[in-house]
């Protein structure tokens, strides 16, 4: 049963606001593959248009290699898992697993073997003559899986369904989907925001920013090599350090940043020129704090920060601290041991440093940033959304 | 319109409620009033003239009643009985809809609203006969009053107006409660709190914060009984005299008894017109739209 | 603070006022059934008597205009129930820029006075050479009693969370089978006190009736003509009962509804 997903030139408009610009993607069979992106960015978009709710301005879809453009949502092999779940409220678990059998004309007998077969895999069995109402949320979550695995699809389409889950529920059914997705070997297309989801469970993850998709790989990848500054930015925690590129090397890319000086880092892609925009991005977790005494030492770069805030969470701690020079925000992460916890009070001065083979260079583009302050997406360009609501 | 119905329902679904809809609306809500305005703009013709040279439209049967001084009189009176009926529900309403809303436990209420709905099921008529037992010559109120030395001898309530405004407010009160009780209700009590902590009294604190925020349901009440009481016929036929008419009357009269639909079909129009300027008065002046008046 | 303990009192004293005077009247209605004078009247009381029962059970126009009500009721619930949907359906579904001026006509029966309604119904009908009757009747109460049924269904489709119909279609099914399987059972508890609100508004109607009921006269007509001509306490206990019926009806439906309400199913 080929479960492939080809997006072929795919384009959405609605109106003037163009939600997909042109996306040419192919999802292998079989595979775990999620789109992440922060809210508006065209992934639930994207969704629609492979479940056949929404119809692609251009382009096609070929699920296992046919045709998708034209055909409706209930001829296509695709089942979706809702936000919300969209349990049907007035029927029973069996009622809710067996629809889509039942409309497609399936003998009663057959459709109680498939559910309650279902229903171990969910591991619920017993639980099927029960209404929705008395179910608790994580239990809700295994009869939607159930229900869309019922009509047998080749693709399994997730639109952020565990988004209402509290913490612990949440990363325990990211396991449980993914050993249900190894078990069946159908395609799972994951939806979310969250990257922490997106990286735990998916063979590779497409990152989407502004209707489109930025960069597609596996999450170490994605995580060590991000291919855009969006993407350095989006997933993990980044500090962003903006300058002019004034040295190139085979592997290091040297930039002049105000108030620091010379920076270097790996480059993260291959056409950095000399005289171009660009910025480096060090991982909180890739500073170090230099010692006092060792100061003026051969550090390959060290940057002064002033602490204002540090926030204990447990295995780890997370400093907040402002450029001495640039007044610009600066995050690090610090270890339980070996640090100096004196010279962590607020208001302490600190010098740190990095490994130049652990910060990457990218160029600066016109993709959207998110803003250093609260995480937020803030356009690097104004789209045609804006324009449309400025006129 | 269609290809949205269909996207959702399919074809054949789709196709019953545009035809519903279209049936009701053609053949049952506009058609009737348009032809009752034709038929108000022609004259009264025997069938064999109907057709004729003279079945041409005109203004004669509007004419009439600015030419009827008594019918004038009457129309006038309904729409000043009308408002005081409005008011007068409306003033009594308020302190009951505000204690069901704000002030009432949640079991109090309960039973208070269950309590209001039971007359509210009770047919218009069947309420209207309960006064006009009570207010009869020889009821129970004169005797009350006459026991108590309050007068001396039995009143005609029946005789007047009095009667009728009574029994109308009594008969109308409930469709000004609801919805003045429902826009109370959705007011967030801190804001009455923190105008009473502000230093409001209770007086200010009405006029400020609680009537401005059941603006739409004070409009929808007294859209509903200003309507309910200009065309009601049933009040004033029991509890009212020959000398207390009401327009409603006059035009069942042209229709039943004048035998002449075209005058009446005028008369009811202007009756219409009656309702939906008071409609659109109070909705201009509440600032609200059609939509807040059908919650 | 004894300004606000005397506003408190003299609020529930107000009270206190309101619901004697709304229930009074209809004591005193009831009572007068079971007073043996010629005038339905309490005083002066000339001791119990049941006879008025006899007399309204004897009473061969009333049991006529009983049938009619009833067989107009009936056919109001037919018409009005299925319109009343069709109207609630489309406008939660359309999106358009004449659904407002179609709104505004939907809600327009609501806002004119029965009479007219029953007048325009009259002159209408008249050019196919339907008079007043059973039919007409039917008619005229359709006409806006399809209105109130309207808002009633609107009022709980404005609560369906049509991701449920996504969920339905993307699980295989036509939409005929989403709207039968999901919409429809939805929306069944509205339905069904659409259905018991339209039997009693059209059973008690009398505006609109007036005007079109033709000889086929209806229980309310009936009562209103007997009130003006003939009027003796055989009226009350006809009141008595009817009130006594809506009254169970009243307070069975409440109970329902309150009991819906409770149960319903936390929506997603």
């Amino acid at each position: 049963m080929d479960g492939s997903v080809t997006l072929d030139r795919i384009v959405m408009r609605f109106g003037d606001f163009t939600a997909i610009e042109p996306t040419r993607l192919t999802i292998e069979s079989g595979e775990f593959f999620s789109f992440l992106g922060p809210s508006g960015c065209g992934k639930t978009t994207l969704l629609n248009i492979v479940s056949g709710f929404l119809s692609p301005s251009e382009g096609q879809v070929y699920i296992g290699g046919e045709p998708m453009v034209g055909v409706p949502v209930n001829r296509r092999p695709t089942a979706m898992i809702f936000q919300n779940l969209a349990l049907f409220p007035l029927m029973s678990v069996y009622q809710n697993i067996e629809f889509g059998l039942e409309v497609r004309g399936m003998e009663k007998r057959a459709r109680r073997q498939r559910s309650d077969e279902l229903l171990e895999l969910v591991a619920l069995s017993g639980s099927g003559d029960k209404p929705i109402s008395a179910l608790s949320g994580g239990q809700k979550q295994r009869v939607a899986i159930a229900r869309a695995l019922a009509v047998e699809p080749r693709v399994l389409l997730l639109d952020e369904p565990l988004s209402a889950l509290d913490l612990k529920l949440r990363q325990h059914m990211r396991n449980e989907l993914k050993a249900i997705q190894r078990k069946t070997g159908i395609t799972f297309i994951y939806i979310t925001h969250d990257q922490g989801e997106a990286l735990a469970m998916s063979d590779r993850v497409a990152v989407m920013s502004a209707g489109r998709i930025q960069q597609v790989a596996d999450p170490e990848t994605l995580y060590h090599r991000p291919g855009t500054g969006f993407v350095a930015a989006f997933v993990g925690e980044n500090n962003r350090l903006p300058g002019i590129v004034v040295e190139v090397t085979e592997t290091l890319v040297t930039l002049e940043v105000a108030g620091l000086g010379r920076l270097t880092g790996r480059a993260g892609q291959a056409a950095l020129a000399v005289g171009q925009r660009a910025a480096l991005y060090v991982r909180p977790e890739q500073l170090l704090l230099l010692d006092e005494t060792a100061a003026g030492t051969a550090a390959p770069a060290t940057l002064e920060a002033e602490v204002e805030s540090v926030n204990f969470e447990g295995a780890w701690r997370m400093l907040e601290a402002r450029l001495s020079a640039t007044g610009e925000r600066l995050r690090i992460l610090l270890g339980q041991g070996g640090d100096s916890r004196q010279s962590l009070a607020p208001g302490a001065h600190g010098r740190f440093g990095y490994d130049p083979q652990q910060a990457i260079v990218l160029a600066d583009d016109d993709s959207p940033r998110l803003d250093a302050e609260t995480g937020e997406v803030v356009s690097g360009q104004p789209r045609e959304r804006s324009h449309a609501a400025s006129a | 319109m269609l290809r949205q119905l269909r996207a959702r329902f399919g074809g054949p679904v789709a196709m019953a409620i545009v035809g519903l809809l279209c049936i009701w609306l053609i053949a049952m809500v506009v058609l009737p009033q348009l032809q009752m305005i034709d038929y108000s703009l022609r004259p009264n013709l025997l069938p064999a003239e109907q057709g004729g040279p003279r079945d041409h439209w005109s203004l004669t049967n509007y004419a009439t009643l600015f030419d009827n001084r008594i019918h004038l009189a009457i129309f006038f009176k309904t729409l000043w009985s009308s408002v005081l009926v409005t008011v007068l529900t409306l003033l009594v309403s308020y302190p009951i809809a505000y204690y069901l809303a704000k002030i009432a436990t949640p079991g109090q209420a309960a039973l208070c609203l269950l309590l209001l709905i039971i007359p509210f099921w009770i047919n218009e008529i069947l309420r209207t006969f309960s006064w006009f037992i009570i207010l009869a010559f020889r009821g129970p109120l004169n005797e009350l009053l006459l026991t108590l030395g309050l007068i001396e001898r039995p009143v005609r309530f029946l005789n007047g107006d009095a009667g009728v405004l009574v029994g109308m407010v009594y008969a109308y009160i409930l469709f000004m409660i609801f919805p003045l009780y429902n826009a109370i209700e959705s007011l967030d009590g801190n804001q009455v709190r923190a105008a009473r902590d502000l230093g409001a009294g209770t007086l200010r604190t009405h006029w400020r914060i609680v009537i401005p925020h059941a603006k739409p349901g004070i409009a929808t009440g007294c859209i509903m009984t200003f309507m309910l009481a200009a065309g009601s016929y049933a009040v004033p036929a029991l509890l009212g005299s020959p000398g207390s008419r009401w327009f409603t009357q006059i035009i069942y009269n042209w229709f039943f008894e004048g035998g002449d639909w075209n005058q009446g079909a005028a008369y009811a129009f202007l009756l219409l017109v009656l309702c939906i300027g008071f409609m659109s008065l109070v909705m201009r002046l509440f600032k609200v739209g059609l939509a807040d008046i059908a919650k | 603070m004894s300004a606000q303990r005397f506003l408190d009192w003299g609020l529930r004293l107000y009270i206190g006022v309101f619901f004697v005077y709304l229930f009074l009247p209809l004591v005193i209605m009831g009572a007068a059934t079971f007073n043996d004078s010629r005038f339905p009247t309490i005083t002066p009381w000339r001791g119990a008597t049941l006879k008025w029962f006899a007399e309204l059970a004897g009473d061969a126009g009333m049991w006529a205009a009983l049938g009619n009500s009833l067989l107009v009721a009936i056919g109001v619930l037919c018409l009005a129930v299925p319109i009343g949907v069709a109207c609630a359906l489309f406008l939660t579904t359309v999106e358009s820029r004449a659904k407002p001026f179609v709104y505004g006509l939907i809600l327009s029966p609501l806002l004119t006075p029965g009479v007219i309604i029953g007048i325009s119904t009259l002159i209408f009908w008249r050019q196919f050479g339907v008079a007043g009757g059973t039919l007409l009747t039917v008619l005229g109460q359709t006409t806006f009693i399809s209105a109130y049924v309207m808002l009633m269904v609107m009022a709980r489709l404005q609560r369906f969370d049509r991701t449920l119909e996504r969920a339905a279609l993307d699980l295989g099914a036509s939409p005929w089978q989403a709207f039968r399987r999901v919409l429809l059972p939805f929306l069944k508890p509205a339905i069904l006190s659409a259905a018991v609100i339209a039997f009693l508004q059209s059973f008690e109607n009398y505006n609109t009736s007036l005007f079109v009921v033709g000889y086929d006269t209806t229980l309310t007509v009936y009562i209103a003509s007997k009130v003006r001509t003939g009027l003796t306490p055989a009226v009350n206990a006809l009141g008595l009962i009817l009130i006594l019926i809506t009254v169970a009806l009243a307070v069975g439906y409440e109970i329902k509804r309150r009991r819906e309400a409770r149960m319903r199913p936390p929506l997603a």
